[in-house]
């Protein structure tokens, strides 16, 4: 490949993602494939051990399996889960993106409690790490935490999640943070690396470059659990209601990379679970705020409208128009294309388990008619539910690859 | 009202404290076996307001609490008097997954309906679902799960028990947000539900109950 060649790909991506999140027919429909870090250890042959411990085994597996499986969405950068201790730091944007994402080495280093790992916890070539999050505020402590939640968050909650900082202060402690500064450093300069390699195969840096929750999720995933959270929604709602404000008064949010942020991802949790009446007292009033505060600075929202959103889809349509995509897990995306037509991008429709167990002409044709109802007008970003398994035939997911190709043409 | 119907009217709209005392009172004038009866009432309005959309997610992870909270009261009489049960259910979540919230929610509506179930947790991999089967000798063994790969452990945990000769003994139901009808035929159970409700329908219906 040309020099030029890659660089005009990239192009040719980005123009097509970018029309159809501003609903003009691009030249096909555009396609994510988030193949999950198992998929690739596997298909480069490498245990997820080796891929979560090794960035440069990690992206060697990461650059075949994008070579082998082109999408026009670049693979996640983001190899790990969420560190708790990236969100204190926004405010600190010369060091934050050092703890952007909690990786292998990291959870060595700082020992959290809230995930677990291959060839750690878990076998060598366990599917992935595991988020488990875990419940670092107790239900007595609402008061104390909306009094000031960053100074609560910083001085309470960390030392709890994190057995190497349990002591703040110690030098066990402060050795920990330097080391953990040191560690974010080398993987900053591996997503660096990543993303120039990336560029030399076509790919746009299209991913997100910052991660925030809605607070009452941020509350079910690192302080109270999501039982916990749904207890306390019946046992003390005024509690959780202030606790919600007062995140909102200065939203956390983790940052993935020196630059300014131009996208921030937002994954929904609680917003299946919840009934009309939690819903709009407890959720969505602040992810609106969320959405569009975020709008009114330039910054595109990606949203993970995880579980079944139908009952909510309607109130999405209050968000000023084209303020980012809709990705929807079990929401059936013809009813929310439906729904959400000529004002939000819909991202999603293929199902992993489809992939999981069907003929690859069976999956050709299911995609074929799914594109054939949605892709019409644009604002249609075909993308599996789900990341895509180890277990995933190959010949599968290639198969949904060739079906867009094939079906998602608007004009040649 | 009797005192059960209340605890049915009070259990159903998850009134959890009135529901408490009430069980507290019953516990005293009534046989256990009706107690679990209210319950099992109780649980069956609840899972049809879900099916129907009047509760949500929320409220069923509200209910499996307060039928908890019961259990927990009933547990000292459990051990001197026999209640008459449906059947046993050996549950878990598979390997590689540790969702439980809904393993919960479906533990909870089994044993109100009148199962036995044993929980072996999450988590759990293919040969320790084999060990216990030949421990507890289960009717049914309810296999959990929410990931995608989760499908794959399902798998491989039914094709342990055919490989121990223990398939043909029990009944298999797999369960969770993301099981399907390619799911069952790609895992080999004998069927799947994705709410809890449903999926109780389904267990007496494999043995053979009638409602
Ligand atoms: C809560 C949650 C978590 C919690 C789990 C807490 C807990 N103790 O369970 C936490 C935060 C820890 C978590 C972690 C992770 N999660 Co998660 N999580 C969810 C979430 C938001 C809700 C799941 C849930 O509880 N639903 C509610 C329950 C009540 O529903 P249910 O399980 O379907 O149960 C009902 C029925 O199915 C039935 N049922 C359940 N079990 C059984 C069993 C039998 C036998 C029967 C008959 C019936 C039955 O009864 C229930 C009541 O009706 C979903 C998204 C979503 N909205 O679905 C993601 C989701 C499931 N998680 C996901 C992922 C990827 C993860 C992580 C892997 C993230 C990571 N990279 O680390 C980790 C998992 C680690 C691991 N290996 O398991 C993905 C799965 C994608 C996929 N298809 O593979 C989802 C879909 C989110 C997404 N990305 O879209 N998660």
């Amino acid at each position: 490949m040309h020099y030029t060649d890659f660089e005009d790909i990239a192009e040719q991506r980005l123009r097509r993602i970018e029309a159809a999140i501003n609903f003009r027919e691009p030249d096909r429909v555009p396609l994510n494939l988030p193949l999950d870090f198992g998929f690739r250890a596997r298909w480069y042959g490498i245990t997820t051990y080796e891929f979560f411990f090794d960035y440069e085994k990690a992206k060697k597996a990461i650059i075949k399996t994008a070579t082998d499986f082109p999408t026009d969405f670049p693979p996640s950068t983001i190899i790990g889960s969420g560190l708790l201790i990236g969100f204190l730091l926004k405010d600190y944007p010369e060091i934050a993106p050092l703890f952007g994402a909690l990786t292998g080495p990291m959870h060595d280093i700082l020992r959290d409690k809230y995930t677990r790992w291959p060839g750690r916890e878990l076998s060598p070539n366990a599917g992935s790490f595991q988020f488990i999050g875990g419940e670092f505020m107790r239900a007595d402590e609402y008061d104390k935490f909306v009094e000031n939640p960053s100074e609560f968050m910083a001085e309470v909650v960390v030392p709890r999640a994190h057995q190497s900082l349990e002591r703040p202060g110690s030098a066990e402690a402060m050795a920990a943070l330097i080391r953990a500064a040191l560690e974010g450093l080398k993987y900053i300069k591996f997503t660096d690396s990543l993303i120039n390699e990336l560029a030399k195969l076509g790919y746009p840096s299209a991913n997100a470059t910052a991660l925030t929750l809605v607070p009452l999720d941020f509350l079910g995933d690192y302080l109270r659990t999501i039982p916990g959270v749904l207890l306390d929604l019946r046992r003390k709602p005024d509690k959780v209601k202030e606790a919600c404000d007062a995140l909102m008064k200065n939203l956390p949010y983790r940052t993935f990379t020196f630059k300014p942020i131009s996208s921030i991802m937002i994954p929904l949790h609680l917003n299946e679970y919840l009934s009309p009446k939690l819903y709009y007292e407890f959720y969505w009033p602040y992810l609106k705020n969320i959405i569009t505060s975020f709008y009114n600075r330039g910054i595109r929202c990606h949203v993970a409208f995880e579980g079944r959103h139908d009952a909510y889809l309607e109130s999405i349509l209050e968000l000023p128009k084209g303020w980012g995509v809709a990705f929807f897990e079990k929401t059936d995306v013809r009813k929310a294309k439906k729904i959400l037509e000529g004002h939000t991008c819909v991202m999603g429709g293929v199902p992993p388990t489809l992939l999981l167990n069907a003929t690859p002409s069976e999956v050709e044709e299911y995609v074929r008619k799914l594109l054939e109802e949605v892709m019409p007008g644009g604002g249609f970003i075909l993308a599996t539910s789900a990341p895509i398994p180890a277990e995933t035939p190959p010949e599968n997911v290639k198969s949904v690859i060739r079906a867009v190709e094939k079906y998602g043409v608007y004009r040649r | 009202m009797s005192l059960l119907d209340e605890i049915v009217s009070a259990f159903a709209d998850l009134d959890e404290e009135r529901t408490i005392n009430l069980v507290k009172e019953a516990l005293e004038k009534y046989p256990l076996n009706e107690i679990f009866d209210a319950c099992r009432r109780a649980t069956d309005i609840v899972g049809e307001r879900y099916e129907r959309g009047e509760y949500f997610l929320s409220e069923l992870v509200y209910a499996g609490h307060i039928f908890n909270r019961i259990l927990e009261l009933l547990l000292p009489r459990l051990e001197r008097e026999r209640v008459s049960i449906l059947g046993t259910i050996l549950l878990g979540t598979v390997e590689g997954d540790v969702h439980d919230i809904g393993k919960n929610i479906f533990k909870a509506f089994a044993e109100a309906a009148g199962f036995k179930v044993i929980d072996i947790g999450v988590d759990v991999p293919p040969q320790k679902f084999v060990e216990a089967v030949k421990e507890h000798k289960p009717d049914i063994v309810g296999l959990s799960g929410l990931l995608t790969l989760a499908i794959d452990s399902m798998k491989r945990t039914i094709d342990a028990l055919k490989a121990e000769g223990l398939r043909d003994k029990v009944k298999v139901i797999i369960g969770g947000g993301r099981v399907d009808e390619y799911a069952k035929n790609y895992t080999g159970a004998d069927a799947w539900a994705d709410s809890a409700t449903k999926g109780v329908k389904l267990c007496k219906e494999l043995l053979g109950i009638k409602e």
